[in-house]
């Protein structure tokens, strides 16, 4: 018996995350924004439902698998999420009003690739002029 | 008790993927979508695993299982698609 108010517990703080996440979802204004808002909601709130499902299922065997399939969302979860913000990057994806970017990557590294590139080519323009 | 509750989460996640469904047709990018779809296969995994214990056969769980692999793999491919502009 009190294995089940454990387990509603651990229901109903799932259940509270995926609402948040899902609100997030609606009213952010931004792609980056709202992978932020679900990238962690969304991996905490379904961790939560399967922890509370293994408490409900008496059983070594359904345990193990439950276990597996929360392991391998919240491996797969966040390497989702990262790999679309970086696909929203490499496309140029606008960002909201308003917003600012303080380390910008990809810029840092086309402008040390094209002043590589002019050292090149100076050398080996000094080189064939004699 | 335990029975209502896991009741009032199976509607409250289809209630969520309407909401994830909202987002999809009107998000401004194609990225959009791609997270409003991530949402709402996570929401169908538990949805099959609710449904799973409340029925008392057991052996959905390997359908959820094979369910999230294969919903990884789509999205890796979406994802290399949209990046490269082709996939192999």
């Amino acid at each position: 018996m009190v294995l089940q108010y454990v387990a509603v517990f651990f229901l109903l703080g799932g259940f509270f995350f995926l609402i948040v996440g899902v609100i997030g979802l609606i009213r952010l204004p931004d792609v980056y924004t709202r992978m932020h808002a679900l990238g962690k909601c969304d991996t905490l709130g379904t961790g939560m439902v399967l922890i509370g499902l293994m408490f409900l299922v008496q059983d070594v065997t359904n345990i193990t698998k439950l276990i597996l399939i929360m392991a391998m969302i919240i491996t797969i979860n966040p390497v989702v999420t990262h790999l679309i913000a970086k696909t929203a990057y490499n496309r140029g994806t606008p960002m909201a009003e308003g917003s600012f970017l303080i380390n910008d990557y990809v810029a840092s590294q086309r402008r040390r690739r094209k002043r590589q590139l002019e050292t090149n080519l100076s050398k080996e323009g000094g080189e064939s002029q004699t | 008790m335990i029975n209502t509750v896991l009741n009032i989460i199976v509607v409250g996640l289809i209630l969520f993927s309407l909401l994830a469904i909202i987002r999809a047709y009107s998000g401004p990018t194609v990225l959009d979508r791609v997270v409003a779809m991530n949402v709402i296969t996570t929401n169908v995994v538990l949805i099959i695993l609710i449904f799973s214990f409340l029925d008392k056969s057991f052996y959905y769980i390997d359908v959820a299982f094979v369910f999230v692999l294969g919903a990884f793999i789509g999205t890796l491919c979406i994802l290399k698609l949209l990046r490269e502009g082709h996939i192999i």
